[in-house]
């Protein structure tokens, strides 16, 4: 699984401004979750990101691959609302969440992170007098979405080696060799970004 | 131009380096050893990335111990494994990374990266993920990465460790043709023939220091 992959492309959503994208993103999100129960409106919205990932040039792939990980956490959801409230209500609650998560997804596929950390990094910056720093934390942002894909190879890695060792079924015996393969590539990737400076953004 | 002064280092109770004083001033100097030798360790220290528990290292009359910052703005570092180093998730963004401390202009910062790419024959792979190149590619990446920079001074730890022959061979050649002063730890003797110097680091200690034809020859025969 690869994770916030952006996907390049000339399309009109992919030269929109980073910045733009992300409010539009932020309001949708807020109307959909401020206008609970508009059943209609959280359809319109899944339909809108529909057509705009194809005007994006991408194809539904995309969209399945930015669904296909959270599909047993909409089915947990929609269960639990099924028992605590009724059927319409998990529908409805479903349909919103996959509207903001297609909306994202677009978002995601045609925006360079550089892009959306720079976007960041300017959001943070009222912050810089209270000792924030908005290029790190922008950093930040995006470096932990880089290493999700890292991690969850390590733990195919893992895995990989205890099948090979007949442990297929034994889930714990990998928590310890992936535990400490990610300690010890947060130690290089420490060493890996200060070796290129990253003591000296900000001018610090 | 490098200096280390009785230079020591220790891990807990295992002394890794134990005094060596040494003078590195060539364009191109090569730096072999076992596994265990300490040629790591020596490569961390040129760039202040491990301070020493005695002795200074100086680079370019500056000591790793106070100036950190300002050496690793001249001196460049090249890691064995380039998944470690790759930070960005595509190609131009992970070159552009490395430009960042030095607060360019948007079309500067592009223009250099825009350089890079070509001249380290990346510039197809611009918009690919930096996560799915292959080990040879990423290790061009990472070294694209690194000379963005233009750093006076190139450390490379076994860069090469990890490649196949005609990767390795191609690392090598662009690294071959750097204006910077290069200093290379390497398992691979072949790749030092036209170096200028090499040293042999045995148990923490430099047990020879000269020319590859000498050096080289004499190694291999402890090997034996």
């Amino acid at each position: 699984m690869i994770v916030g992959l952006y996907v390049p492309g000339e399309s009109i959503i992919h030269r929109l401004s980073a910045g733009l994208k992300l409010i539009a993103l932020f309001c949708i999100g807020i109307i959909l979750i401020v206008l609970d129960g508009s059943m209609p409106l959280a359809t319109l919205a899944m339909g809108v990101a529909f057509v705009f990932i194809f005007v994006a040039g991408l194809g539904l792939q995309h969209l399945w691959m930015a669904t296909r990980p959270l599909l047993i956490w909409f089915a947990l959801i929609a269960l639990a609302q099924i028992w605590f409230a009724d059927m319409q209500t998990a529908a409805n609650v479903i349909l919103r969440l996959l509207a903001l998560v297609w909306t994202a997804a677009i978002v995601t596929y045609t925006t360079r992170l550089t892009d959306m950390s720079t976007v960041i990094a300017r959001l943070c910056e009222p912050l810089r007098p209270l000792g924030v720093s908005p290029d790190r934390v922008a950093f930040l942002i995006t470096l932990t979405i880089r290493l999700i894909p890292a991690v969850f190879e390590t733990v195919r890695d893992v895995r990989e080696a205890q099948r090979a060792r007949g442990l297929e079924r034994v889930y714990l015996a990998g928590f310890v060799p992936v535990l400490t393969r990610v300690l010890r590539q947060s130690d290089d990737l420490s060493d890996a970004l200060v070796a290129r400076g990253f003591e000296r953004w900000d001018g610090s | 131009m490098i200096e280390l002064d009785h230079v020591s280092v220790r891990f807990q109770d295992r002394i890794v380096l134990d005094d060596i004083s040494v003078s590195l001033s060539e364009h191109r100097i090569g730096v072999i050893g076992d596994n265990g030798s300490g040629k790591s360790t020596f490569a961390r220290l040129l760039n202040g990335l491990l301070v020493p528990d005695n002795g200074f290292v100086k680079v370019q009359d500056l000591d790793t111990r106070t100036d950190g910052k300002e050496i690793r703005s001249r001196v460049g570092f090249l890691f064995q494994n380039p998944n470690n180093q790759i930070v960005m998730p595509t190609v131009s963004e992970e070159v552009e990374l490395g430009l960042k401390p030095l607060k360019l202009a948007a079309v500067d910062r592009a223009r250099r990266v825009e350089e890079t790419l070509k001249r380290f024959s990346l510039t197809h792979l611009a918009d690919r993920s930096a996560h799915l190149l292959s080990g040879g590619e990423k290790q061009l990446l990472a070294l694209a990465g690194v000379m963005v920079t233009e750093p006076d001074i190139l450390v490379c730890d076994e860069p090469t460790t990890l490649l196949d022959r005609r990767n390795a061979t191609h690392v090598m050649r662009l690294i071959a043709d750097l204006p910077c002063q290069v200093i290379f730890i390497t398992h691979h003797v072949e790749h030092l023939d036209d170096f200028d110097r090499v040293l042999v680091i045995a148990n923490g200690k430099i047990t020879n220091d000269g020319s590859p034809t000498n050096t080289i020859p004499q190694y291999l025969e402890t090997l034996t």
